[in-house]
C-alpha cells in the first residue's frame, strides 16, 4: 500500500471543471448593477512638468459620469516600503515615465471613456530624463527624484576577506552581465473594481496575489482605516509577480467609486501591460571570481546595478534575496556584494518569478562554464566541487539543514545524456546546464512568514476549509485540499475550498517567494490535525477503542491493524452531531516564529529549494536562430504534493526561461517602449518549448507539510543558464546579455559585437 | 447606426441590434453573457478569444459583429452537452492542461478545430497548429498530451472525474441507543 493516498497522486483540479467550462468567473467578467467603466490618461514624455490639466471638454461628454485629477487624492506619497514612499497616485507636479498617472475618466461605456481621455488637455514642460541605470549614476545627471545620484538604496554585504581571497587565487575572472526588462505577459491584464458603498465602506475586486496587504496598500493610499477596506480576489490569470504591490489603478477606482456611488472597473489594455507596467527588475552584474588551479572558488564580488525605473517597488528585496542566493550556493569563503538601486525615467520595475535570483544565476553561472573552460574542468564537476552541500552552514550563518544539490546535479545530468552528449552533439548542437538555490518557503524579510487555516465539517459531512492560500492559477487551492484530505482520510472531492476574501481568511501575506505550500500548507495541516482529532474523539468512543490506535484513510475511520473495525468518515460526522450533540469546527496556525527576528541572511528563508537544468539547443549558422532540443530539471520538491502541479511548475517555468533566454525583454529608447504587443514582444509559444523531462526528488524536509516545500520560483532561475551554456558547446559563441537573440548570436559567430 | 445581425451560436438563434464597430468578442461576451471567451491581447494574436465559426477557428477580436451575420458559431460553452463535459474537455482537466485557465476556452476550441480536421495529429502537427494560441502558465507540455489523449478519451460528468467520498454503508458494531441501523458487510 502507498504510504499516502492522496498526497503525492496526480489528481486533477477541481477547479479546472469551471476553467474548461467557460463558466469560471475572472475580474473582467464580472459585472455590477450601476457599474463605470474607467480609464486613465498617462504622461506622454518621459519626463516633465504638468503645467495645466484642462478636464471641461471631457467633463461634457455624454456619459462621461466623474473625472479626478491629483486634487481629488489625498496626495499621499507610496512605496511598498514605507521609508522610501515616492509615488502618487495621480500627479499634479511632475512626471517621471511614459505611463505616470495624471487623470482619469468614468464613463457608462468604455469607449466614452476612452473617448473622454482623449478631451482632456494637458500641458506639459518637457524635462530632460535619464534611461541608463550607469549614467544615472554619474554625477551631474538628470535627477528623476531628489536623491544624490539618483540612487534609491543600496546595499553592501562583505564575509571574510575577498581582498586576500583574490590575491591567493590562482586566476581571476571578470565579466559584466547585462539582463533584461521581463514582461509577467500573464493572459489576464491587471485590473480592478471598487466599490465604495454608502455606509463608507470600500470593497476592491482585484487579481492580486496579496489581497490582505493591498487591503493595507489601498488603506494607506485612499487615507482610510484599513478596517474600511475589504480585498476580493477573483480567480486570477496568472501572476508571476505582477500583482504583488498595489497598483495605482486600485485607490483611483475606488476614488471614483467614492465620486459617483457605482462601481467602478478598471482593466489594462494589452498595450498598457508592456508599457506602463511593471516589469522584471534589469541588472547591469559585474562579477569577479578567484579560482584555484584546481577549480575551488576563492573568492568573489558582485557588483550589481539595478534599473529601479522612476519610482519605487521590490528592488531592495529583490537585491537582498539576490546577494543571499549568489553568496550561499557555493561555499566560497570570501564574498563582497554591492548593490544599487537606481531612478531612471522609465516605467518601474516589480517582482517576477525568481526575485533575482534569475539574473544573478546568468551571471554567474555562465561564468563558471567560462572559468571551467579555461581550466579545463568540466563544468559538471566544478559546480560538484564547490556547491552547497547538506549540512553546511554557510559563510552567512544559514543552515541548509536539507539541501537536494547534489543529488539533483547527479539526476539531471545522468537524465540528458549530459556525459555521453557534452561537445559531441554534432554540428550546430551542444547542451549545457546550470544549477541554482532559492527559497521553498517564503522570506522572513517582512517580520511575517505565518498562517492560518479553518476547516468545518457540516452535519452532511461537507467539510469546507477556509483558507488565505491564493491561487493564481498555480494549484493552490488544490495543494491545501491534498494535504487536508489527506490528513483527514478522505478524497480530494471532499474538501471544500472557501478562499479569496479578506473579510473571511486569516492574514496571510500571499502568494509570492514559493511559500505557499509551506506556509500556507503547514496551517492547513495543522488545522486538518485538530479537525481529525475531533473526529477521533468521537470515532473513538463508537468503536471502543482509544483514540490514538486509530487511522483515518480512504473515507474511513478504522483502528489500525484492524481495518474491518471502522466507522465511515460520513457517520462519524452523523454520530458526532446527533448522538453527541456535537459541532465539528477547527483551525490551525502556522507560527513562523523566527520571521519576526530575522534580520539577516542567515536565517532569511526557511528552508533551501535546488535544482539543476540541462539544455540541448541547435543553433541556425545562416541566422542565429536557437532552437531548444530539450530540457531535462531535476528538482528538489521535499515531497511532491500533486506530481501533475509540481511539473506543471517546471514545465511552465521552461517556457518562460526560454523567453527570458533567448526572445523576451522590452525595448525602450529614449523612454518609449517599443514593442508594447504580442507581435513585437515574443513570448514562448507552442513551436518554441520542446519537450522536457522534469524529475522530482523528494528529500523529506521535515519542516513542511507532509516534507513538502515550494517549488514555484525555481523552474525558470537556471534555464537561461543552462541554454547560455549549451549555446557556447554548439557554436562557442559567449553572449552576456539577455536576451540572447539571434542577432546577436549571429554577429558574435561572425566575429563582430552588437 | 444600429445593425441587425442573426447569428446562430451554440445552436441557439439570435437576433442583435450591433453597431459597426462591436466585435463579435464583445457581443459574445457582453450581448449573450458568453464570457468563456478572453480578450487577452486586442489584436487576435494569442487565441484568447478563438471561436469556431462556420467550422473554422477564428479569432473572435478580429471579426466584426455585422460581418458574423448569418454565421453559425460554437464557443466553449457550447462544448458540454447534458452536464457531461466533452473528451477534449476532460483531457485537459485529467491531463493537468489548466492551470490559471484564461488560455483555456481559445485552446480547447482549436483544438477542436484541429482535431475535426486531422483527428490523430502527431505531436508535431498539434504544436505547429496551436502556435497561435498563447499560454504563459503551463509550458504547453500538458495541453499538448491532453489534445493527443483526447481521441480515446470518453465525455464525463463532474461525478465521473471526481467521484464523490466514500459513502459508507453500515456501521461494524451494534449501537446501543439504536440511532443506526447495523446492515450485514
Amino acid at each position: 500500500m502507498a504510504k499516502f493516498s492522496v498526497v503525492g497522486a496526480p489528481l486533477p483540479r477541481p477547479d479546472s471543471l469551471g476553467k474548461v467550462s467557460g463558466e469560471t468567473e475572472f475580474l473582467s467578467d464580472i459585472e455590477l448593477a450601476g457599474m463605470l467603466h474607467g480609464k486613465i490618461l498617462r504622461s506622454p514624455f518621459p519626463h516633465a512638468r504638468i503645467l495645466k490639466i484642462d478636464t471641461s471638454k471631457a467633463a461634457r461628454l455624454k456619459g462621461v459620469k466623474a473625472i479626478i485629477t491629483a486634487q481629488d487624492t489625498p496626495k499621499i506619497k507610496f512605496s511598498f516600503i514605507d521609508y522610501l514612499a515616492d509615488k502618487y497616485a495621480l500627479n499634479d507636479d511632475k512626471v517621471r515615465y511614459i505611463g505616470d498617472e495624471v487623470a482619469a475618466v468614468a464613463a457608462v461605456d468604455l469607449p466614452t471613456a476612452e473617448e473622454a481621455i482623449d478631451l482632456i488637455d494637458v500641458e506639459y514642460e518637457e524635462l530632460p530624463a535619464v534611461y541608463d541605470p550607469e549614467e544615472a549614476m554619474a554625477e551631474g545627471a538628470v535627477k528623476v527624484h531628489d536623491k544624490e545620484r539618483n540612487i534609491s538604496w543600496q546595499m553592501q554585504r562583505r564575509f571574510g576577506d575577498p581582498e586576500r581571497g583574490f590575491v591567493e587565487s590562482d586566476y581571476i575572472f571578470e565579466d559584466k552581465y547585462v539582463t533584461s526588462r521581463q514582461c509577467h505577459c500573464c493572459m489576464e491584464p491587471r485590473g480592478c473594481i471598487a466599490y465604495y458603498d454608502r455606509t463608507g465602506a470600500l470593497t476592491l475586486w482585484v487579481n492580486s496575489q496579496t489581497p490582505h496587504t493591498l487591503r493595507q496598500e489601498a488603506a494607506k493610499i485612499l487615507d482610510i482605516p484599513a478596517s474600511k477596506v475589504r480585498v476580493i480576489n477573483p480567480p486570477i490569470g496568472g501572476g508571476f509577480g505582477a500583482r504583488i504591490v498595489v497598483d495605482m489603478k486600485n485607490p483611483i477606482a475606488a476614488i471614483i467609486s467614492r465620486k459617483t456611488g457605482r462601481p467602478v472597473k478598471i482593466v489594462n489594455t494589452r498595450k498598457e501591460e508592456f508599457e506602463v507596467s511593471k516589469t522584471r527588475y534589469a541588472y547591469s552584474v559585474y562579477v569577479k571570481t578567484g579560482v584555484k588551479k584546481d577549480g575551488t572558488i576563492l573568492a568573489r564580488q558582485l557588483r550589481t546595478i539595478v534599473d529601479n525605473g522612476a519610482y519605487n517597488d521590490k528592488a531592495p528585496a529583490t537585491l537582498s534575496f539576490s546577494g543571499s542566493m549568489f553568496t550561499m550556493l557555493y561555499r566560497v569563503p570570501n564574498i563582497l556584494y554591492n548593490a544599487y538601486v537606481v531612478y531612471t525615467n522609465k516605467q518601474p520595475g516589480t517582482g517576477f518569478r525568481g526575485f533575482g535570483n534569475p539574473q544573478v544565476t546568468f551571471a554567474a553561472e555562465t561564468q563558471l562554464d567560462e572559468i571551467a573552460k579555461k581550466l579545463a574542468i568540466d563544468p559538471v564537476e566544478i559546480r560538484l566541487k564547490n556547491c552547497v552541500r547538506q549540512g553546511d552552514i554557510s559563510i552567512t550563518g544559514a543552515h541548509f539543514s536539507k539541501c537536494g544539490l547534489t543529488d539533483c546535479i547527479e539526476r539531471a545530468t545522468e537524465a540528458s545524456g549530459w556525459r555521453t552528449k557534452k561537445g559531441k552533439m554534432g554540428p550546430n548542437r551542444g547542451i549545457g546546464a546550470a544549477v541554482m538555490i532559492h527559497t521553498g518557503g517564503g522570506n522572513r524579510f517582512y517580520g511575517y512568514n505565518s498562517s492560518s487555516a479553518f476547516i468545518k465539517v457540516s452535519e452532511d459531512a461537507v467539510i469546507t476549509l477556509v483558507t488565505p492560500a491564493v491561487d493564481t492559477g498555480q494549484g493552490a487551492e488544490t495543494v491545501v485540499a491534498q494535504i487536508a484530505a489527506e490528513e483527514l482520510g478522505v478524497r480530494l472531492a471532499d474538501i471544500r475550498v472557501i478562499a479569496r476574501d479578506t473579510e473571511l481568511t486569516p492574514y496571510d501575506l500571499g502568494a509570492w517567494g514559493s511559500r505557499t505550500t509551506w506556509v500556507s500548507g503547514n496551517a492547513v495541516l495543522n488545522a486538518a490535525r485538530a479537525m481529525k482529532e475531533q473526529i477521533f474523539g468521537v470515532v473513538a468512543e463508537a468503536l471502543e477503542a482509544s483514540p490514538k490506535d486509530l487511522t483515518a484513510r480512504d473515507g474511513r475511520i478504522f483502528v489500525a491493524g484492524s481495518p474491518d473495525k471502522y466507522l465511515g468518515f460520513e457517520d462519524a460526522v452523523h454520530y458526532a452531531y446527533k448522538k453527541r450533540g456535537m459541532p465539528l469546527s477547527a483551525s490551525g496556525t502556522f507560527h513562523d516564529e523566527p520571521a519576526s527576528s530575522s534580520k539577516d541572511w542567515d536565517t532569511q528563508t526557511p528552508n533551501f529549494a535546488s535544482a539543476c537544468q540541462v539544455a540541448e539547443v541547435e543553433v541556425d549558422p545562416e541566422t542565429g536562430k536557437v532552437r531548444v532540443l530539450n530540457l531535462t530539471a531535476a528538482h528538489d520538491a521535499g515531497r511532491t504534493i500533486n506530481p501533475l502541479l509540481a511539473e506543471g511548475q517546471i514545465e511552465g517555468g521552461f517556457a518562460q526561461g526560454i523567453g527570458y533566454a533567448l526572445t523576451e525583454g522590452l525595448i525602450i529608447e529614449n523612454g518609449r517602449t517599443l514593442n508594447p504587443s504580442f507581435i513585437d514582444y515574443k513570448i514562448p509559444g507552442f513551436p518554441e518549448v520542446p519537450d522536457s523531462k522534469t524529475i522530482l526528488l523528494e528529500t523529506d524536509n521535515p519542516g513542511g507539510p507532509y516534507g513538502a516545500i515550494g517549488i514555484g520560483e525555481p523552474a525558470l532561475v537556471p534555464t537561461a543558464a543552462a541554454i547560455a551554456n549549451a549555446i557556447y558547446d554548439s557554436v562557442g559563441v559567449r553572449i552576456k546579455s539577455l536576451p540572447m537573440t539571434s542577432e546577436k548570436i549571429y554577429a558574435a559567430m561572425k566575429g563582430r559585437s552588437l | 447606426m444600429a445593425l441587425g445581425i442573426k447569428i446562430k451560436v451554440n445552436g441557439e438563434e439570435h437576433e442583435l441590434l450591433v453597431e459597426p464597430r462591436d466585435t463579435l468578442a464583445e457581443v459574445l461576451r457582453e450581448r449573450l453573457q458568453l464570457k468563456g471567451l478572453k480578450n487577452s491581447c486586442d489584436v487576435g494574436v494569442c487565441g484568447a478569444c478563438t471561436v469556431i465559426l462556420n467550422g473554422d477557428p477564428a479569432s473572435s477580436c478580429l471579426v466584426l459583429a455585422a460581418d458574423a451575420d448569418g454565421t453559425e458559431i460554437t464557443t466553449v460553452e457550447g462544448l458540454s452537452e447534458d452536464r457531461r463535459l466533452s473528451p477534449l474537455q476532460v483531457a485537459f482537466v485529467e491531463k493537468g492542461a489548466v492551470q490559471c485557465g484564461y488560455c483555456t476556452p481559445g485552446m480547447l476550441m482549436m483544438a477542436l478545430a484541429l482535431l475535426q480536421e486531422r483527428p490523430n495529429p502527431t505531436v508535431d502537427e498539434v504544436r505547429s497548429y496551436m502556435s497561435g494560441n498563447l499560454c504563459r502558465c503551463t509550458g504547453y507540455k500538458k495541453i499538448w498530451e491532453a489534445i493527443l489523449s483526447a481521441p480515446s478519451t470518453a465525455p464525463k460528468t463532474r461525478e465521473q472525474i471526481f467521484p464523490a467520498g466514500a459513502k459508507e454503508e453500515g456501521i461494524k458494531r451494534a449501537d446501543r441507543t439504536g440511532l443506526f441501523t447495523i446492515k450485514q458487510d
